[in-house]
């Protein structure tokens, strides 16, 4: 049997591992040692393309409407905004058009637009 | 702990799929993703299947169980509410984590294979087990990359899980497959190595190769060289079940029910 200060340690010691793996892969973070640099890069595009796949279904007018710039914007939003544990799809989804808007790729008058035409 | 119940062939249950799951031939049970349903009103899909006396059993995909934090108790309590909505004999998750350091992969991410990784895992699979109204089964996972300073191989470290905790093995062989394509692993010295008489069932899938990465998709027809290795854990040991994992990209009826055949002619030893 192992205590439980020891699995305390050991949970510490892991807690450092993983977050550093995690952050390296998602948010551009230094490559953590002993791994394979060039694992890491295939690691990262395919969480990167898992990722972006999901958002491309659950908000597929977001991503017809920005066509060929989805995949670049949908990049650079990523890395700047690793999804946070315990958040949802689809508020990554929705944080993506948001930041869209922001930026100016997407109009910004979208729900208004929507208000006025359902209204008719 | 008793025996495992014989399972048969069986597929993952998919909202997409529902009908052709109805109607396939050759369903002896299903599983369906623990996350997707809710206890209080699960699917009509499903409740027909059950009526039938199909056995359905939730499969977790975001316990962490592998992560450096204590498993998440409401997690484990909704798994074990399907569990119960659908009478499961049996649920499972993965060895692995999904969340650190306040981000969330969106993946199955492989653990370091180290002597404080399995004691954290053991102590928040025991935790699961108590909160658990059903026994529960582990999974190995594909990995793209491999963690420096391993102690344990795969197979021994499952191993060792198992003893240590007395939890049931869900072994997918399209996830051997990857890994010896991508991290070259040995699947035959990890079939070696795990206790075979906890093999709860198998996982099947299909996969794409992209030259020097193997994607292990659930989006591909399986290829012969995963049913290769479904043969070759068959030579071992008869197992209770095995499951066609097809989570995109679905093909005809027609297409799942030849690869359901496929399974159940390796299982039978009757492939051509």
């Amino acid at each position: 049997m192992i205590d439980e200060n020891e699995v305390s340690a050991a949970r510490e010691r892991l807690a450092e591992k993983q977050a550093e793996l995690l952050h390296a892969l998602l948010a551009n973070g230094p490559a953590p040692a002993g791994f394979d640099e060039q694992r890491l890069g295939v690691e990262k595009r395919a969480l990167l393309s898992k990722r972006r796949g999901i958002v491309r279904v659950l908000g597929p007018a977001v991503a017809d409407e920005l066509g060929d710039r989805f995949r670049p914007l949908f990049d650079a939003y990523a890395v700047e905004h690793p999804r946070r544990a315990g958040s949802r799809a689809r508020e990554d989804a929705a944080a993506f058009a948001e930041w869209c808007r922001a930026a100016g790729e997407l109009p910004t008058h979208r729900k208004a637009r929507w208000k006025f035409w359902r209204s008719h | 702990m008793a025996g495992i119940a014989e399972l048969g062939v069986g597929i993952g249950w998919r909202p997409e799929i529902d009908l052709t799951v109805e109607r396939l031939p050759g369903v002896d049970f299903v599983e369906v993703v623990a996350e997707n349903l809710h206890a209080g009103h699960l699917p009509e899909s499903v409740v027909l299947l059950r009526e039938r006396g199909i056995p359905v059993l939730p499969h977790a995909v975001s316990l962490s169980l592998g992560g450096a934090e204590p498993v998440d108790l409401g997690r484990v309590e909704h798994l074990g509410e399907v569990a119960e909505a659908v009478g499961a004999p049996m649920v499972s998750d993965h060895v692995c984590f999904v969340r650190a350091g306040g981000l969330d992969s969106g993946h199955l991410m492989p653990v370091p294979r180290t002597r404080d990784a399995l004691d954290v895992l053991v102590a928040n699979v025991k935790l699961a087990q108590r909160n658990l109204p059903v026994p529960l089964a582990l999974e190995n996972v594909a990995a793209l990359l491999e963690w420096p300073d391993g102690e344990l191989s795969e197979g021994e470290f499952l191993a060792e899980l198992v003893e240590r905790t007395d939890c049931w093995l869900l072994v997918d062989v399209a996830n051997l497959y990857a890994n010896a394509r991508n991290i070259g692993t040995d699947p035959e010295r990890f079939l070696d190595e795990i206790p075979l008489e906890r093999l709860a069932y198998v996982h099947v899938a299909g996969g794409v190769d992209h030259g020097d990465v193997y994607h292990d998709t659930h989006a591909h027809a399986v290829l012969p060289e995963v049913l290769g290795v479904l043969g070759e854990l068959c030579s071992r040991v008869t197992p209770p079940g095995v499951l066609l994992e097809r989570d995109d990209n679905y093909p005809s009826d027609a297409e799942i029910a030849s690869e359901l055949a496929a399974i159940r002619a390796v299982v039978t030893g009757r492939q051509g």
